[in-house]
């Protein structure tokens, strides 16, 4: 069991690539969701397997109600991703060793040529943020012409999960060093801070104490969600500011 | 039905029946297996040894290499800038003077239709290779790729795969921690 002091302190050591979300200007247009999509070729699953809890997303918008009948309320948006936890519960459980921590960018990373599809992980997730290839879903024309060169195509039976768009971390870290310099803050961001509109997701360094992401992490109403769970995830939300 | 099968099978027809099927069978597979080891056709021969042997850099066909991650296989253009200026190439546009190995060559240019060169040093898809990284740790193209200067039609010299990746990765990491943690992490190649 860890004590809530060992998760601050811990908190305060890890994490090396962070995300703050503020669920206050968030629309919830989807732009997020549709350019993830695109950047890390994930399958298009169809209606039908939609319907059976088959869908593939790397991050959603989730909504929530609150209250009973008359006097319901709905929450902000919520873009749910996963949370590059810095003790991720889906680490130790898998068998093969597919999901493993990179010690060098402190992500949580997902090895899809060792990956044997036993969702174990999926499972162990408290953020439902992992989806597994149930099948080789077939691609509207014409896109499968616009598949990034830099992501893996994943193949049937093979679990897929938010990366934090590390190819485009590898291709600033290998621009940055042929310029013989290290990487800016705001120099790249995720495709789904690049997307998003009202500027709710804002991507950088969290080891940083001078970059954006980390300055706005910092602001006293953050929240981590379950972090209670001593997952250690590395996006912070605000609502409600 | 079965016993009568077996029965047939111990005979000594049988016996040289079961004999000529395994073999088949056999030198099928390891047909099949020789297929995946031998380089695949190519538009023309290319003697890379002629084009290493005149001084040539790897870089000058293939600059790809310095910038990023594809190394990049040169369309007929690059060829010409240099073959239209060798008196070989120019005899080679007229039937009775042909050289064999140039033929192509002068026939894409003529039509303006793609060289269809066939990559031979290639890694699966969820491997991610830069070549730029590798060039500029002082990586030289032929520790990868064999020396040129003794093939005609690139050949792979090794399989490329994670322990050969790996072996070079951890060596040239040394006992640098900080460098090895990233040589060897998954998501260095893995995404």
């Amino acid at each position: 069991m860890i004590r809530p002091e060992e998760i601050k302190l811990s908190a305060d050591q890890s994490g090396k690539w962070g995300m703050v979300i503020d669920q206050d200007i968030c629309t919830g247009c989807q732009a997020c969701v549709a350019a993830c999509a695109m950047e890390n070729n994930i399958s298009f699953v169809g209606e039908a397997d939609s319907g059976y809890g088959r869908s593939m997303h790397w991050i959603r918008i989730e909504r929530f109600w609150e209250g009973e009948y008359p006097e319901i309320k709905m929450t902000p948006n919520q873009p749910m991703l996963c949370q590059q936890c810095g003790s991720a519960t889906c680490e130790p459980v898998c068998p093969a060793f597919a999901t493993v921590h990179s010690q060098a960018e402190q992500l949580n990373v997902q090895v899809y040529n060792r990956c044997v599809g036993t969702r174990y992980c999926a499972n162990n997730c408290p953020y439902q943020v992992r989806s597994f290839n149930w099948r080789d879903y077939k691609r509207p024309e014409p896109l499968p012409n616009q598949f990034n060169p830099d992501v893996t195509v994943r193949r049937r039976g093979i679990m897929e999960k938010c990366t934090f768009c590390i190819q485009r971390i590898h291709k600033a870290q290998d621009k940055a060093k042929s310029e013989a310099r290290e990487v800016l803050d705001g120099e790249f961001t995720t495709a789904c801070a690049q997307a998003c509109p009202a500027d709710a997701i804002v991507f950088g360094r969290v080891d940083d104490p001078e970059s954006l992401v980390s300055q706005l992490a910092h602001r006293n109403h953050g929240v981590k969600h379950l972090e209670e769970l001593g997952t250690l995830p590395n996006v912070t939300y605000f609502k409600g500011g | 039905m079965i016993k009568r099968i077996f029965d047939w099978l111990k005979q000594p027809l049988g016996l040289i029946a079961v004999g000529i099927a395994f073999l088949a069978l056999f030198s099928f597979a390891a047909y099949g297996i020789s297929l995946t080891q031998t380089s695949p056709a190519q538009p023309i021969q290319f003697p890379h040894k002629t084009h290493v042997g005149l001084g040539i850099q790897c870089l000058y066909c293939h600059p790809g290499a310095a910038k990023g991650p594809s190394a990049g296989i040169p369309a007929q253009a690059k060829c010409w800038a240099c073959h239209n200026q060798i008196q070989k190439t120019l005899d080679s546009q007229q039937p009775d003077t042909q050289f064999p190995l140039l033929k192509p060559l002068v026939a894409s240019v003529k039509s303006q239709s793609r060289l269809q060169w066939v990559p031979v040093a290639q890694v699966p898809d969820f491997v991610q290779f830069n070549h730029r990284a590798h060039i500029a740790a002082g990586q030289n193209c032929e520790n990868c790729h064999g020396d040129m200067s003794k093939q005609t039609v690139a050949e792979n010299p090794q399989v490329f795969n994670m322990g050969f990746c790996l072996n070079c990765h951890k060596k040239v990491a040394g006992e640098n921690h900080d460098l090895l943690v990233k040589l060897t992490d998954c998501a260095t190649c893995h995404y």
